[in-house]
């Protein structure tokens, strides 16, 4: 997974790593020569100051002028990857704010400098991870798990997984039929809750899907089942007669977790709709799907970061045992090619 | 739709606004600003940075045509350029023949599926439905519940594990059909084995067209995804889905120049009614702010009668009750207004949101009200007092509130269409459209 941003990534880490380098030989006088030619910059680490502590402390001062063309690629690399704009700006803020004037002793390892700053950044626009089973086992039961999104990102697969991912963890599970609108949503969810011997609470076609997921809750309660999973009819995030029935939704079963579902392809969108659905309805974990087609990833850290909520998991394929839960460490160090 | 990157680059073209000379600085910051607003929309990165190069060297060498400001030198270019990059519309013929369906998962096949039914059905041709999805469970009740809706003949198998055999099928029992539609599974550029059943369902259908459908929210894994695809079973068109998101569809363009093919279809909604044709003219218009009076009146004259919606009149900005009257029963054969009014030339009005969130309960209590109100009453609303207004509500079982509530909207409409002939002068875009329309 994630092997275009992770190779990029890496030369881009080479590049800062030599455009460091090349600074590096430079004897103190020849620093002193230049610093008589060249015209007192108004830059942060002056060059008198580089002298400073060139001669005094033995260490080196990361400017911005050395990173500014590795900068620009990182930019372009991370928007080839579908990192979106904004985000893309941020990581670049972080790693120039924490490169630039930053100091480094000369027999310190650049990588180390580099590989820590990349890491740090893209770590704190990652957020962290969501453990969903040590939420279960640390809340009272049932749990109730509301799935929302726009059409076509995977709720109703992502469902079918998380509720066979639960069951081998030991959870007894139920699904409440919520997608009553999508003509074969409930043949759909049906279908799948039978191969995987779950019971699913559904109503006819067109019901209120309020009266669905309630049903499906006090059927949890009467059952002592751990876990309710409410599946919901794609939406779009500009449609407010539909995001207030998800709204009325919420109310009425009165959900512990909202679990926002999109696709890792999607591009610059997914920041909007991110951000529209969580201020409308809330979002508290986040579900990646068709990661598999996606061998870049961006949008998992575009989507982590604007809606400022953990990634739980990662749906990987069509198969029900297609679904990782989501450690941004690891993520991040495979990325990044360090092993953890 | 569109009109968030409509509006970027509007700003960016506001800053040429009053300039005499092409200036370099000037060109290239609103080159910068263009890129900014095409990676936002999902443009592939090369996309960009070559339509970029190409508009910075045009402005700055080609001499501005005589009476033409800077202004309309440079979007004149960009205008060119973007059309360039898009390509001419796919080719649609109202005659015999088999579409295959393609794309990733949950990009909207099975819905864009019973949309094209419908589409040929309205065009007065016999439509047939293959449903050669055996992967995702209910994916038959989904086609066919929609084609028993629109009378369409839908073929499959729910316990058929093999798409083949159902195609195979299906083309015997739709011989009557005049154009046939196979709607596949989803299938992502990885998956080799799907890959092949691909092209061994283009082989068996032997079909006319292979349209790619894509997620409107696509980002740059657009690209690789068509490619691998056109290698497979040679794409000769994409259809744009769920465009009535805020997505911009920017990624179907890297498909096009991937795949070298057009745009044929826009999908824009979730009833099989949404489905627009593509015009590469019009999108660009609408990316540009300028409207798309095109689209609007090729999709009026197809449902409506001519005088059941007076365009012009609406935009000299006398809209009276009986205008809104007719809108209203078109709106129902039309789509929402929202699809409507972006399609008008409006430059950078915002309209208020509120104009939009109109329900079609409300649209019809708003018929019955209007329909207890005299001819005069409709043409002139400025009639109403309050006498009147008592008189109506009850004629309608309506209460006075509602009433005032129907005046009250009428007035919004009234006066955002004043507004939008008054701007007009903003971005002169009589004159553009003239100017686009020439060349």
């Amino acid at each position: 997974m994630f092997e275009g941003l992770k190779s990029r990534l890496q030369q881009i880490q080479a590049k800062i790593g030599s455009s460091v380098h090349e600074e590096e030989p430079l004897p103190a006088g020849e620093v002193a020569e230049t610093a008589v030619l060249g015209s007192p910059e108004k830059k942060a680490p002056s060059l008198v100051d580089k002298i400073k502590v060139l001669v005094t402390d033995r260490e080196l001062i990361i400017s911005d002028k050395d990173l500014k063309e590795t900068l620009d690629e990182l930019e372009i690399v991370l928007l080839e990857n579908d990192v979106a704009l904004s985000v893309t700006e941020e990581i670049l803020t972080r790693v120039r704010r924490d490169l630039t004037g930053s100091r480094r002793r000369i027999r310190e390892d650049v990588e180390t400098v580099i590989i820590t700053t990349l890491r740090s950044a893209i770590l704190s626009v990652l957020g962290e991870g969501f453990d969903l089973i040590a939420y279960i086992k640390t809340h009272e039961r049932p749990v109730k798990i509301l799935f929302t999104g726009v059409n076509g990102t995977g709720k109703t697969t992502t469902i079918a997984k998380v509720g066979s991912y639960l069951r081998k963890q030991g959870f007894s599970v139920v699904i409440g039929a919520g997608d009553t609108f999508r003509a074969g949503a409930l043949a759909q969810i049906d279908l799948h809750a039978k191969r995987l011997g779950i019971k699913v609470i559904q109503h006819q076609e067109g019901a209120d899907p309020s009266a669905v997921l309630y049903d499906a809750v006090q059927y949890a309660l009467a059952h002592h089942v751990d876990v309710v999973l409410a599946d919901t009819a794609g939406r779009f995030h500009n449609r407010s007669n539909l995001m207030s029935q998800l709204g009325k939704m919420k109310r009425v079963m009165q959900p512990d977790l909202v679990v926002y579902v999109d696709e890792a392809v999607a591009g610059n969108d997914a920041v909007t709709r991110a951000a529209e659905f969580d201020r409308t309805i809330g979002a508290d974990a986040v579900v990646l799907t068709k990661a598999d087609m996606d061998p870049k990833g961006g949008a998992a850290l575009s989507i982590a970061h604007t809606i400022g909520k953990p990634v739980m998991f990662l749906g990987t394929g069509q198969g029900y045992d297609d679904i990782i839960p989501f450690v941004p460490t690891a993520i991040v160090d495979e990325l990044l090619g360090v092993s953890a | 739709m569109l009109d968030r990157l409509g509006t970027t680059l509007k700003d960016a073209l506001k800053k040429l606004a009053g300039k005499t000379v092409i200036d370099r600085e000037a060109v290239d910051e609103l080159v910068r600003d263009l890129q900014r607003a095409l990676l936002q929309a999902d443009v592939n990165v090369k996309l960009v940075m070559g339509l970029s190069q190409a508009i910075k060297t045009r402005s700055l060498q080609e001499e501005p045509q005589k009476g033409m400001s800077v202004r309309e030198h440079v979007l004149r270019i960009v205008y060119q350029e973007l059309v360039r990059l898009m390509g001419p519309a796919g080719e649609v013929r109202l005659e015999p023949q088999v579409i295959l369906l393609a794309g990733l998962q949950g990009s909207g096949k099975t819905t864009t599926a019973a949309k094209l039914a419908r589409y040929f059905q309205r065009k007065g041709i016999r439509p047939g439905v293959i449903c050669a999805d055996t992967f995702r469970p209910g994916a038959y009740e989904q086609l066919s519940t929609h084609c028993a809706r629109i009378n369409v003949p839908c073929i499959g198998d729910p316990e058929q594990k093999d798409a083949l055999p159902i195609v195979k099928a299906g083309l015997t029992s739709l011989a009557g059909a005049e154009v046939v539609i196979v709607d596949t599974q989803g299938r992502h550029a990885l998956e080799e084995d799907l890959i092949q059943e691909i092209i061994a369902i283009n082989e068996i259908t032997r079909a006319t067209h292979r349209w790619l459908v894509l997620d409107a929210a696509i980002g740059q894994q657009a690209r690789e995804q068509a490619q691998r695809f056109h290698d497979a079973i040679t794409i000769d068109g994409v259809i744009i889905t769920k465009m009535d998101g805020t997505a911009k569809g920017g990624g179907s363009l890297s498909a096009v120049a991937e795949t070298k093919s057009g745009i044929v279809f826009i999908g824009s909604g979730e009833t099989v009614e949404d489905l627009e044709r593509f015009d590469p003219d019009s999108f660009i218009s609408r990316l540009l702010g300028m409207g798309d009076l095109k689209a609007l009146v090729e999709r009026a004259e197809e449902t409506v009668k001519t005088e059941d919606l007076d365009v012009n009149a609406m935009m000299r900005g006398k809209f009276s009750l009986r205008d809104m009257y007719k809108q209203i029963e078109a709106l129902n054969k039309m789509g929402p207004l929202k699809q409507i009014m972006s399609m008008l030339p409006m430059g950078n009005v915002e309209l208020p949101s509120d104009v939009y969130d109109m329900t079609s309960t409300k649209m019809s209590r708003y018929r019955i009200i209007m329909d207890s109100m005299t001819g005069a009453e409709l043409d002139d609303p400025g009639l109403i007092g309050s006498a009147r207004l008592h008189r109506i509500a009850k004629g309608a079982g309506a209460s006075a509130d509602e009433v005032r509530e129907l005046l009250k909207y009428h007035k919004m409409m009234k006066k955002t269409l004043k507004g939008v002939r008054g701007g007009a002068g903003k971005f002169n875009l009589q004159r553009l459209m003239k100017k686009f329309g020439g060349m």
